[in-house]
């Protein structure tokens, strides 16, 4: 949809973001909104394809040649009604997806996709401001009583749909606010809390119970819940990580992400003190493994002042290109440069650790890494083999 | 009948060309074979183009429905090489909705119904069989073939394996993978390769050679018509398949051993009892020379077609451009059989001395053709009918002047030709999209239906004409503008020049008292037209 020859008279523009110097003095986010015909003309970049490969691309399904051309149209309430059929909630999607229907874009055979990521955030910010999003509460109840166990996106999103449906939703959450890692794993310099607070508020005007602070198995039984409700939905996270299985990953110094991350955005949401205080001010900080969690922990290292950041992958780098042999519209697996990347981390490819170095009161003081790589053989998955 | 619609807009300079039709008159789709209405017209249809290229060969495509069977055993008695049987899937992506979906029935119906007909009517081996919609596998190919057919058509699947993404945008010009575009831009972005389909067909053949060796079948001649090889799935048991009875379709004939299952023989087109051989024999000064000749022949009804095979075998050597006109002349004298001229190409001036059939001009490719009443003879040519219906279908280009008036649709498609007649039929001009026809007489009902480009000229004499059009998008003028006036002028001194009309000379000779008499029909959208094309050439200046 959109205008018909869109593609072939705009480019794709997405929102660029503040300076780095700018933003690591801060945890806010730092993209620069575009204005709204800048907006529009991305929504005519949309191609009314006959078969909208995006819908496959897009796990939930989102209709998207159809907000793009609401958006290209200018009806920005209808596109956001659009959005919402088939998403709960986009403005959290629209900052974090990795956005795989943009690899299935048409358009993306041989251009830049459509900037269908960015419409919709835009979509749903709009509808935020305008106040179009309200409590849509169910007319009537069904005095059925769900219980829905843990508050992340799935839950949240559990919760919402089995409310409208009429049924009564309480929501268990065992850290103090719900979220689960949106709130706690997500820095807030890729998506502020306060994003999730004003949907929470229509969750709650809805009619949603939110229970925090209560580990189900601890603090209440799973028989307890099955007698108190009609039904649960299991919707929690895993809180048990993988470990380095080497030697030295005890030491003081190797320290886990989701101990790190949340206890930040704990710090950024206002707790003053900590019982072990995990900060990267002034250190020499490596953050082994590449991929997003990765990036958040280099972006929050660099705000909190760390001396260097350096970022080992196992995987040798890939092109910024489609690899051939990921053929168009499946999902690639194509070097990708994070924001955080680009705040000052030296990045290194092809790399496995070893082992932990420690002096002899069990501080971190180094680590024996090898160079390796993939033996890809026909038939079996590639095998790692060190590089002498 | 699958609709492709090429509407104006898309039909640019490059593709007007192409379809030998006006830039920016969109070409209305379906094309209704207003030179088909029974099995004879066929017939004609079918010698007509065998005589235009007597090595291709002629394929009918018939949708598969109801008492398609009936419709086959005609066709090959009509002498058609090959029938083929289309199925109700598929379409271009620029077919609209209503024309994609169940226009028609699936393959497998039709080619079962076909199959049995013509076998039962032994007139299976004289014909080829094929069948096309959506065939995509080898075991599409397998079915078909075990149903009754040997030739098997593919469009949707090696598209897409050359590259198409189904946009279906193939009307708007706008395909992103640069398949069904002109815009240069686009058409860079092409990445597919020969090798793509080739390799896509090495999977059908695959697969298809799997299923034969199962079956024990080493040819496709083996393998056509074995319908017996085939049953229907027992596992499926759904109440919506319950009430299907599958053996009609899986119905062997009962036909005496030795009856033919696949095409063995060629048709007799009986082409080569044409006179035109005798004609190219006596030409080839002209033909290989270009030397102007002038040579004389009787004609009687039974020699159709007349023009196609010379046309044919001037075009071999000089392409669509033909000869420089008037450089061979062929005069005739008697009643002309059907399709005269047929094809006809530049170089040739065919006169007829005497009268002519249906399908006069039949898709005219640049000749002239020029029918008068003989010298010595007495009726009154504006009030007599000198040749048949359809005349001029189809033409690209050409003149023709007729000392008479013509049967019903005159001029239906012409896209190019330039044409003046004494009075003509019903439904005159209807679907034209380019050329001139001058009328100097009466014109019968339904005039212009569909006319979506050329200019007629009709000499209203009584003011009834207006009544006889049916299209609000025709402008009815007078004719006014100089170079309007000029070809109007030039067209009717070249037809009493031709033929000594004397209806063309009482018009010359009180020439200011006629000229408001005549209507002027400007179609709208060639209107818009010729304003874009001014419009463009300003631009390039």
């Amino acid at each position: 949809m959109g205008k018909i020859t869109g593609f072939l008279e705009f480019d794709r523009k997405v929102e660029s973001y503040a300076p780095v110097e700018e933003r690591v003095k801060s945890y806010h986010e730092f993209t620069v909104p575009m204005n709204e015909p800048e907006l529009k003309d991305q929504g005519a970049r949309c191609m009314d394809c006959g078969i909208p490969f995006c819908h496959s691309g897009c796990p939930l399904g989102n209709l998207i040649p159809d907000f793009n051309d609401a958006v290209y149209r200018g009806k920005w309430e209808k596109a956001a009604k659009i959005l919402h059929s088939t998403n709960n909630f986009p403005e959290f999607t629209g900052r974090l997806c990795p956005a795989p229907c943009e690899e299935a874009c048409v358009l993306g055979i041989n251009e830049d996709p459509v900037t269908i990521e960015n419409i919709e955030k835009n979509i749903v910010e709009t509808a935020f401001s305008k106040g179009w999003i309200v409590a849509e509460p169910p007319e009537n109840r069904t005095d059925k009583k769900v219980a829905v166990v843990g508050s992340g996106p799935a839950g949240l999103a559990a919760a919402q749909q089995l409310n409208r449906a009429g049924h009564t939703v309480t929501v268990f959450e065992r850290d103090e606010k719900p979220g689960g890692l949106l709130r706690y794993g997500i820095p807030d310099f890729k998506m502020e809390k306060n994003v999730i607070d004003r949907r929470l508020k229509v969750l709650e005007e809805e009619g949603i119970e939110f229970k925090c602070g209560i580990n189900v198995g601890k603090d209440i039984t799973g028989q307890e819940l099955q007698n108190d409700f009609d039904a649960v939905v299991l919707s929690g996270g895993a809180t048990i990580r993988r470990n380095l299985p080497i030697e030295g990953a005890d030491l003081k110094g190797v320290v886990q992400a989701m101990d790190f991350l949340p206890q930040n955005n704990r710090r950024v949401d206002g707790v003053k003190s900590f019982e072990n205080e995990i900060l990267a001010t002034g250190k020499d900080v490596i953050v082994i493994g590449g991929g997003d969690t990765g990036s958040d922990c280099i972006g929050t290292s660099i705000r909190h002042g760390a001396t260097s950041v350096s970022n080992f992958e196992i995987m040798p780098m890939s092109t910024t290109e489609r690899p051939e042999g990921q053929p168009w519209p499946f999902w690639p697996m194509r070097l990708k440069t994070s924001t955080s990347h680009k705040e000052g981390a030296e990045r290194f490819f092809s790399i496995s650790t070893k082992k932990f170095l420690g002096d002899k009161d069990g501080n971190l003081t180094g680590l024996i890494t090898s160079q390796v790589e993939w033996i890809k053989t026909p038939g079996q998955r590639p095998q790692l083999k060190e590089v002498p | 009948m699958k609709v492709v619609n090429y509407l104006g807009p898309k039909v640019n300079p490059s593709i007007a060309k192409t379809r030998n039709s006006t830039p920016y008159v969109g070409l209305i789709s379906p094309p209704p074979h207003h030179d088909i209405y029974s099995i004879e017209d066929l017939s004609q249809l079918i010698y007509d183009l065998k005589s235009a290229n007597r090595e291709a060969r002629i394929n009918v495509k018939l949708v598969s429905e109801v008492g398609v069977g009936t419709v086959a055993a005609g066709v090959s008695k009509a002498k058609a090489d090959v029938v083929l049987i289309s199925g109700f899937d598929g379409g271009t992506g620029a077919s609209p909705l209503t024309s994609l979906k169940h226009a028609g029935l699936p393959w497998e119906l039709g080619i079962a119904e076909a199959q049995q007909t013509l076998v039962m009517n032994d007139l299976r081996n004289r014909i080829v069989l094929e069948c096309d919609g959506q065939l995509k596998t080898g075991r599409d190919v397998a079915v078909a073939c075990l149903l009754g057919a040997e030739e098997f058509g593919f469009a949707t699947a090696p598209l897409v394996a050359s590259g198409c993404i189904m946009m279906r945008v193939c009307h708007l010009n706008t395909c992103p993978v640069g398949i069904a575009t002109q815009n240069p831009e686009l058409r860079k972005k092409f990445a597919g390769k020969p090798e793509h389909v080739v390799n896509y067909m090495y999977f059908v053949a695959q697969e298809l050679r799997e299923i034969m060796a199962q079956l024990g079948f080493r040819t496709i001649n083996e393998m056509v018509g074995q319908v017996q090889k085939l049953d229907r799935k027992k596992a499926i048991d759904h109440y919506k398949s319950a009430g299907i009875d599958l053996t009609p379709i899986l119905y062997q004939v009962d036909v005496p051993a030795g009856t033919k299952f696949y095409n063995t023989q060629q048709q007799t087109h009986d082409i080569d009892k044409s006179i035109e051989f005798e004609i190219i024999a006596k030409a080839n000064p002209s033909l290989f020379r270009k030397e102007k000749l002038t040579l004389e022949f009787p004609i009687k009804n039974t020699d159709r077609a007349v023009g196609a095979i010379i046309s044919n075998e001037i075009s071999k050597v000089y392409g669509a451009q033909g000869l420089p006109i008037n450089t061979l002349k062929l005069n005739f004298t008697g009643s002309a059989g059907q399709s005269f001229g047929a094809f006809a190409t530049r170089g040739l001036t065919m006169t007829v001395n005497g009268n002519t059939n249906d399908y006069l001009g039949k898709g005219l490719s640049g000749a002239k053709l020029v029918i008068k009443v003989p010298e010595k003879c007495t009726i009154v040519p504006e009030d007599n009918v000198i040749t048949g219906n359809v005349t001029l279908y189809g033409a690209t280009a050409g003149r023709a002047y007729i000392n008479g008036r013509a049967g019903e649709r005159f001029c239906v498609r012409n896209s190019g030709a330039k044409a003046v007649v004494e009075g003509i039929g019903d439904h005159g001009c209807e679907y034209m999209t380019g050329g001139v026809a001058v009328i100097l007489g009466e014109v019968g009902r339904n005039f212009g239906a569909g006319m979506s480009g050329g200019i007629a000229f009709v000499y209203d004499q009584n003011g009834t004409f207006k009544k006889k059009c049916n299209n609000t998008d025709l402008n009815l003028l007078e004719v006014t503008e100089d170079n309007d006036i000029k070809e109007l002028k030039d067209l009717i001194e070249s037809h009493y020049n031709s033929t000594l009309s004397p209806l063309a000379q009482r018009i010359l000779e009180k020439w200011e008292d006629c000229l408001p008499k005549f209507v002027k029909v400007l179609p709208e959208e060639y209107k818009q037209a010729l304003l874009r094309m001014e419009r463009e050439k300003l631009e390039t200046i």
